[in-house]
């Protein structure tokens, strides 16, 4: 399941000038580039890390959303790239509406964007002659298919399939393990995408998250409820009695203790039998889609089914991050990334200690 | 025979208003029942009753169970806060009403309800949350009002026009201030979580946030209760205000304050609802008559019973909860369009 | 006793009066004549320390029973509820009114004769209804001072007298200091004891009834010509009519 070393893909990273690139983004636009983007500007959060992680490298990132930025500056990735630290970020508001006279100033060859926001979003950039590549968010269908646009427009093609075929051979793996398990042995999984101040919990429809907890064996607590995303209560929590519940990382603040402490949710299934962990901050978050996806569903698979997977999570995480960043993980990096410190003696959670 | 006739219809209508606060304080009750008894998790009726009861009895133990937890730690601190939250805001708009002699007047007018949620919104993009995010909404609510003040006051005196004026002007200025706030927030994180704030809800009322809503909520009550026949003085126009001993400069201020106590308050446990301060105050009109010193009381139980309902909807309706400001707009917009039209045309003016 | 000494008032270049005494002794009644637009309101808004004078001293005491030209108030309140209001000042800030106040109010109402109004409400009442409700606030307030502002300019001829009537009763009684404005000079004739004439062009007089209203001031006063009409026999009251000559009417 690891994903292997691209030597000699790392070497071959000149391509060959040659035709025109073309491709169809996730709005139906035909783009069309003279030679592969050397300046990219990349205004949807995720999609800044995916970049670095396609090309192993920063320096064709010229521009991203300031969001992104501190999530890179302030992570891993910012000890890895630290020259990260000097690419604008001005480009756009957090809002996504792209900053054009800041735009030009950088000068990209591709500006990408959120596709199906509407021409606020994407009609300053068109308008100021800029190439413009669309991505649409959401299920692991879309995010092989933006990837795989990126790594086209950059002229990588020979990295993408691999790190695509990664996620499908894990895909493939997972699904062949958890086929026949019944509904019964499939834990019911929360996933609190806010849990400071008010409740938010993930739906079923078009939910990544979801998709992932169900291939790793598990179960939607939150299966009943209308859209993908919702705004629920305690009692509502109660009522599900999830037997393990999963915290977001995109709350810096969060821990453990927001459900350990709390009167209702601590005397949940999943706060009993402590069954509760924060999603691993590493590469980039990893509750949405990216480039690290696979380790996400491999470290939910071994926490849902320890008994279905045993995933050398510590291992897989070495060999990703050298293919993905060029860079070797110490064990004191891991152990940040999985939140060894705090939550190192929650249920399961023995088995990712570092031997 | 007409006398007679007349007679009648006056002892009927006097019963009628003897009987009309039993009868609110008795709606209100059913109403809190209701809503502890209604829930996402099951609890039937009959165990809440048992729980309330025991707890009654045994003030010092701890709930333990899924159930008790849930009656006691969740539903109770929600239902009193709801309660207490509509009460205030239906009093502040009451009260701003009469000061003003216009029934459209609301605490939005004079600027606090934005000062608040600018103030809750800047704590929550620090990263504060709780007795600091209360503390900030109202000290910007406060400050919005004295802002107001300091504007209106020109050459030592305090008109209406001023106030009114002055208010939406400090009232779009935070507004505009918000807006900032929500352009950079972070997408991510606080952002969500402002909009969310803003919108209106009690599903993070606990005993502690209930405790830090009461004090200012009961203490603007109390002023706007204790001043209530002075609001029907405070109606009158400045002069003949005057010349009856009332001091409407200063005693204006009073109101503005405890309007302001309860707003703040209120946006801060609970962001903001609208509405409540309109709709409500005009219903108690129509059962109550003008007299503030009926209409005060009668908009506390029905403002109270309102919201406490609305937020039974809110958090019952669907698994996810749906914010108590669009509830409040869906249900008084349209009731108060209706309430508009027939008072124009009753006074015939527009 | 209410009035002013020494007072002077301007608007910019407009002045209003300058150096002005007016006295309204206990158990007199006063009216302030003049043209419309003089400042009648004014003067007695200077009085009553509503307006703030330029330079001069008010001794009007702290409660007064003011019946203004209209009131403000639309409330749905029965009218006794309202003539209650006469009690505010009694009340403090925190203060309820309690039975002691509705007696007192009741009594008012009694002595203005408008016991039928008690349960009416004041906004569907007809202007002399709500008039007399006023005065009866007014006098609700116990004061010894009654101001009124522009009583009878709002009502029809039997509502004016029926008011004026009620003044001359007051004043017969000698217990106030009573004082109102007015732009009619028969009114002052059939219910004052002294006039305070608002002059075009800035000079304030003031004097007994009987020497400051005749023809010659009157004229001087309004701009037209004045004279007395004297009805034939017994009872009847000395009134004064301008003389209708038509001649302003017409362009030079």
């Amino acid at each position: 399941m690891r994903l292997p070393l691209l030597v000699s893909a790392v070497l071959v990273a000149t391509p060959l000038a040659a035709d025109p690139i073309r491709f169809t983004d996730h709005e139906g636009r035909e783009v069309t580039l003279p030679a592969p983007a050397q300046r990219i500007a990349s205004i949807p959060i995720p999609m800044a890390s995916t970049l670095i992680a396609i090309d192993g490298a920063t320096d064709r990132l010229v521009g991203m959303n300031p969001t992104a930025k501190s999530a890179i500056v302030e992570g891993i990735l910012g000890r890895i790239f630290p020259e990260a630290r000097d690419i604008p970020s001005d480009i756009t508001a957090p809002n996504f509406i792209p900053n054009v006279e800041e735009l030009a100033r950088v000068n990209p060859d591709l500006v990408i964007q959120w596709a199906g926001r509407g021409p606020d979003y994407i009609d300053p950039i068109t308008n100021a002659g800029l190439n413009l590549m669309t991505i649409m968010y959401g299920t692991e269908d879309r995010t092989r298919e933006y990837m795989t646009m990126a790594a086209t427009a950059m002229g990588r093609p020979e990295r993408i399939e691999a790190l695509i075929d990664w996620r499908a051979e894990v895909q493939t793996d997972m699904e062949a393990r958890t086929a026949d398990l019944a509904d019964e042995d499939r834990p019911s999984v929360l996933y609190l995408l806010r849990a400071m101040d008010n409740l938010r919990a993930s739906g079923t429809e078009n939910n990544y998250n979801a998709w992932y907890h169900i291939l790793a064996g598990g179960r939607n607590a939150a299966e009943d409820m209308v859209g993908g995303w919702a705004d629920i209560n305690v009692e509502q929590i109660a009522t599900w009695n999830p037997d393990v519940i999963f915290l977001n990382s995109f709350e810096a603040d969060l821990t453990l203790d927001r459900i350990m402490d709390d009167p209702i949710l601590s005397l949940t299934s999943a706060a009993q039998s402590g069954r509760v962990y924060k999603m691993p901050l590493g590469g980039y978050r990893w509750d949405p889609p990216n480039q690290e996806s696979p380790l996400t569903w491999m470290w939910t698979a071994n926490l849902l089914h320890p008994d279905l997977f045993d995933y050398d999570l510590r291992a897989e995480m070495r060999s990703a991050y050298q293919v993905l960043y060029n860079y070797d993980l110490t064990d004191a990096d891991i152990d940040e990334i999985l939140w060894m410190g705090m939550q190192g003696g929650q249920a399961n959670y023995a088995q990712f200690a570092a031997p | 025979m007409s006398m007679a006739l007349n007679q009648t219809s006056r002892r009927a209508q006097l019963s009628l208003r003897l009987g009309v606060f039993p009868a609110m304080a008795a709606g209100l009750a059913l109403a809190m029942l209701y809503a502890i008894s209604a829930g996402r998790f099951d609890v039937p009726w009959i165990r809440v009753v048992e729980i309330l009861w025991t707890r009654a009895w045994d003030l010092s133990g701890s709930p333990e169970t899924m159930d008790e937890r849930i009656v006691e730690l969740v539903r109770l601190p929600r239902v009193l806060l709801a309660a207490v939250s509509g009460a205030a805001l239906a009093v502040g708009g009451a009260a701003l009403q009469g000061v003003f002699r216009n029934p459209l007047v609301s605490p939005q007018i004079l600027g606090i309800s934005q000062g608040g949620a600018f103030g809750g919104a800047l704590a929550i993009l620090l990263g504060y949350h709780g007795v600091v995010l209360l503390g900030m909404s109202f000290v910007f609510g406060m400050f919005a009002l004295v802002l107001v003040g300091f504007l209106s006051r020109i050459n030592g005196r305090t008109e209406m026009l001023t106030v009114i004026l002055a208010g939406m002007i400090v009232g779009a200025f935070f507004a505009a201030l918000v807006s900032v706030l929500q352009f950079i927030a972070d997408p991510n994180t606080s952002l969500p979580a402002i909009v969310y704030w803003l919108m209106g809800s009690f599903s993070t009322a606990t005993w502690a946030r209930l405790g830090l809503a009461v004090p200012g909520m009961a203490f603007g009550l109390a002023i706007v209760w204790l001043l209530r026949y002075r609001l029907n003085l405070l109606a009158l126009d400045e002069a003949e205000a005057r010349s009856l001993g009332v001091n409407p400069d200063r005693e204006r201020w009073f109101i503005f304050v405890a309007a302001t106590l309860m707003t703040g308050t209120s946006v801060a446990v609970a962001g903001v609802i609208g509405w409540i301060g309109l709709v409500v105050p005009h219903a108690a009109r129509l059962i109550v008559g003008e007299d503030h010193r009926r209409l005060i009381p009668a908009s506390a139980l029905l403002g109270a019973t309102y919201l406490v309902l609305i937020d039974t909807f809110a958090r019952n309706l669907t698994a996810a909860e749906i914010p108590l400001g669009v509830l409040t707009a869906l249900i008084g917009a349209p009731v108060f369009a209706v309430l508009l039209r027939q008072h124009f045309k009753r006074t015939g003016a527009a | 006793m209410i009035g002013i000494t020494d007072a002077s008032l301007s608007f910019g270049t407009l002045q209003m009066f300058a150096g002005l005494s007016v006295d309204v002794p206990q158990g007199r009644t006063t009216a302030i004549l003049g043209p419309n637009g003089r400042g009648k309101t004014t003067l007695l808004r200077s009085i009553l320390g509503f307006q703030s004078l330029d330079r001069g001293r008010r001794h009007t005491p702290h409660i007064v029973g003011y019946v203004p030209q209209h009131s403000a108030s639309q409330a749905k309140l029965a009218g006794l509820e309202v003539v209650t209001m006469g009690r505010a000042a009694r009340l403090g800030l925190f203060g309820q009114p309690g039975p002691d106040d509705t007696e007192a109010a009741r009594a008012a109402l009694v002595q203005v004769g408008a016991c039928h109004l008690a349960d009416l409400r004041y906004d569907r009442m007809s202007g002399g209804q709500r008039q007399m409700i006023l005065i009866a606030r007014a006098l609700a307030t116990g004061s010894d001072a009654l101001v009124l502002d522009e009583p009878t300019s709002a009502l029809d001829l039997g509502n004016q007298a029926r008011t004026l009537s009620l003044i001359a009763g007051l004043g017969r009684a000698r217990e106030r200091a009573i004082l109102f404005t007015t732009h009619d000079p028969n009114h002052a004739l059939a219910v004052a004891d002294d006039v305070v004439l608002m002059m075009p062009g800035g000079a304030v007089v003031h004097g007994p009834v009987a020497q400051m209203v005749t023809p010659d001031l009157m004229a001087e006063l309004y701009g037209v010509p004045m004279r007395w009409v004297r009805p034939d026999g017994p009872n009847g009251r000395i009134a004064m009519l301008p003389e209708f000559t038509g001649k302003d009417a017409l362009c030079a």
